[in-house]
C-alpha cells in the first residue's frame, strides 16, 4: 500500500461517509437504507487486505460519528471489525473470485446490523431487533445494487494488487 | 501478527472513545473535539445536501403531481372547514386576552409570539432503526441550547439533545427515547406522546375513562409547574388522532396520532428560542 493509495482510499471513504449521512440516509425503501460507506469499505478491504480494511473502517466510522455528533467510537468499532474480516476474506478464500464483493456485502450488511444492535443493547440503549430484522432484507438488496458500480470505482482508483503481494506470511508445517 | 496488533489497538481505541463518549455525552474534552470536528465537516455535508437537492426536488415534484388531483378535493374541503373554525378562534382569542387582562394572569413564554425561530437546514438524516435524530446547520453560536424545541412549518419535530458550535442534534418525536407531554385540544385529555409503529405516534398514559376522539388535534401541554419548566411551550401542534382503541388487559387507551410534520423528509426546521428567557426560580 503506497502513500498515494492510502490517500485515495481515505478520500474515497470520506466522500462515502459524507454521502451516507447527508444523502443516502434519506433513501428509505421498504424500511431499508442503502449503506454506501459499507459497500465502499468492502471494496477497499477486498483490494487492500485486512490491515488497510481495519484502519479504513475505523476512519470511516470516526467520520460518521463526528458528522452525526453521535457516540464516538460506536460506528468505528463495528466498521473496524467489518473491514478486518472482509480484508481477511479477500486475502484468502475470496481472492480472484468474481462474486467476492457481492458475497462480502451481503454477509457484512447482516453482521453490521447485528453488531450495531449488540453494541446498542450492551450500552442499555433502545435496540429494536424487530425493526432491524424488517429492514435487513431491503438494505441487503440495495447494498447489492450499489456493489457493482461502487466496486468498479474503487478498483479504478485502487489497482488490484499483484499476486506476489498477497503472500505476506508463510507458515511451514511438519 | 502486525495485523492483529493493529486490529486490537483500533478496537481498544474505539472502545475507549465509546466509553468516554457514553459517560459524558454533552460535555468534556472529547465532546468539544467532536464539536470542532463536526464544524469542519459541516461544509461537506451542506455541499452534499445541495448536490442531492435537485434530484430530491425532481422526485418530490413527480410524486406530488401523481397525488395532486385527489389531494386537491380533500384540501378544498379542509379550507372551508378551517375558514369557519378560524373565525370562531379569532373571537375566542380576543375574549381570552380580555379575561387575562382582567385577571392579571401571568404565564411563561407563549408560542409562537414569545419565541424567536432559528431556521436551519437539515444536513444529516437518521439512518436505520437505531437513530431517529437529524443534524441541523445551527448550534450554540446561533443561540441554540440543550432541549430547545424544534418545529417545522407543520408542527413539532423534536428537541435538541446535542449542541455543537455550528451544528446540533435534534432527537425526533419518532425516537424511542422521546416523550412529549401533550393534550387533546378538544377534550383536554393529557398524555405523553411516544413513538409508535410505522412513523406514527402514540398518545400514551391516557386512562380508559377519558375521552379522545378520532380527528382530535393533539398539541404540546406546556409548563405544568413553574419549578420544572417544560421543554416544550404550550400549544405547538403535534398531530391528529387517527385511531383510538382499547383492550381488556391494557391499563390505558391506545391513541394513535399521525404527526403533522413529515418527519421522514425534513429539509429545514426552526429551533424555538425564547425572546425573554425566564429567570430560574
Amino acid at each position: 500500500m503506497t502513500f498515494a493509495d492510502g490517500l485515495k482510499a481515505a478520500a474515497l471513504l470520506f466522500v462515502a461517509a459524507i454521502a451516507q449521512v447527508s444523502i443516502f440516509s434519506q433513501l428509505h425503501v421498504f424500511g431499508g437504507v442503502p449503506q454506501v460507506v459499507l459497500v465502499t469499505l468492502v471494496g477497499v478491504s477486498l483490494l487492500r487486505g485486512a490491515l488497510v480494511g481495519a484502519v479504513a473502517g475505523f476512519f470511516a466510522g470516526l467520520v460518521i460519528d463526528t458528522a452525526m455528533l453521535g457516540q464516538l467510537g460506536l460506528t468505528s468499532l463495528v466498521l473496524t471489525v467489518s473491514g478486518y474480516w472482509i480484508g481477511r476474506y479477500g486475502e484468502t478464500t475470496g481472492r480472484d473470485r468474481g462474486h467476492a464483493p457481492f458475497l462480502s456485502v451481503a454477509v457484512v450488511t447482516f453482521l453490521y446490523a447485528f453488531g450495531v444492535l449488540l453494541v446498542h443493547f450492551m450500552l442499555g440503549e433502545p435496540a429494536p431487533g424487530g425493526a432491524v430484522m424488517r429492514s435487513l432484507l431491503p438494505t441487503i438488496v440495495m447494498n447489492l445494487v450499489l456493489t457493482g458500480p461502487t466496486y468498479l470505482l474503487v478498483r479504478v482508483l485502487l489497482r488490484p494488487r499483484e499476486r506476489a503481494d498477497y503472500a505476506t506470511e508463510v507458515q511451514l508445517l511438519g | 501478527m502486525v495485523r492483529r496488533a493493529v486490529l486490537a489497538v483500533l478496537v481498544l481505541v474505539a472502545l475507549a472513545l465509546l466509553t468516554i463518549s457514553f459517560r459524558s455525552p454533552t460535555s468534556g474534552i472529547l465532546h468539544d473535539a467532536q464539536s470542532y470536528g463536526a464544524d469542519a465537516l459541516r461544509p461537506f455535508q451542506v455541499a452534499a445536501v445541495r448536490v442531492a437537492r435537485p434530484f430530491r426536488d425532481a422526485y418530490n415534484y413527480v410524486d406530488g403531481l401523481a397525488r395532486a388531483k385527489s389531494e386537491n378535493k380533500k384540501l378544498e374541503k379542509m379550507v372551508r372547514d378551517y375558514r369557519a373554525q378560524a373565525l370562531l378562534n379569532a373571537s375566542a382569542v380576543q375574549q381570552n386576552n380580555d379575561f387575562k387582562k382582567l385577571l392579571q394572569f401571568e404565564s411563561g413564554p407563549q408560542y409562537p409570539q414569545d419565541f424567536r425561530a432559528i431556521n436551519a437546514a437539515v444536513i444529516s438524516f437518521p439512518s436505520g432503526a437505531f437513530s431517529q435524530q437529524v443534524v441541523i446547520d445551527a448550534g450554540s453560536d446561533s443561540g441554540i441550547h440543550l432541549n430547545t424545541p424544534v418545529v417545522s412549518a407543520d408542527g413539532l419535530v423534536g428537541k435538541v439533545t446535542q449542541v455543537g458550535h455550528t451544528t446540533s442534534v435534534v432527537t425526533l418525536l419518532t425516537d424511542p427515547n422521546s416523550a412529549v407531554p401533550a393534550r387533546d385540544l378538544k377534550t383536554h385529555v393529557s398524555g405523553l406522546i411516544r413513538h409508535g409503529q410505522g412513523g406514527t405516534l402514540i398518545l400514551d398514559r391516557v386512562s380508559k375513562d377519558q375521552v379522545v376522539n378520532r380527528g382530535d388535534w393533539i398539541i404540546t401541554r406546556g409548563t405544568v409547574d413553574r419549578r420544572y419548566p417544560d421543554e416544550y411551550p404550550y400549544g405547538i401542534p403535534i398531530g391528529r388522532v387517527v385511531a383510538v382503541g382499547t383492550s381488556d388487559i391494557a391499563s390505558f387507551l391506545t391513541v394513535q396520532v399521525q404527526p403533522l410534520a413529515s418527519i421522514s423528509s425534513l429539509d429545514a426546521v426552526a429551533a424555538l428560542v425564547p425572546k425573554h428567557p425566564r429567570a430560574k426560580p
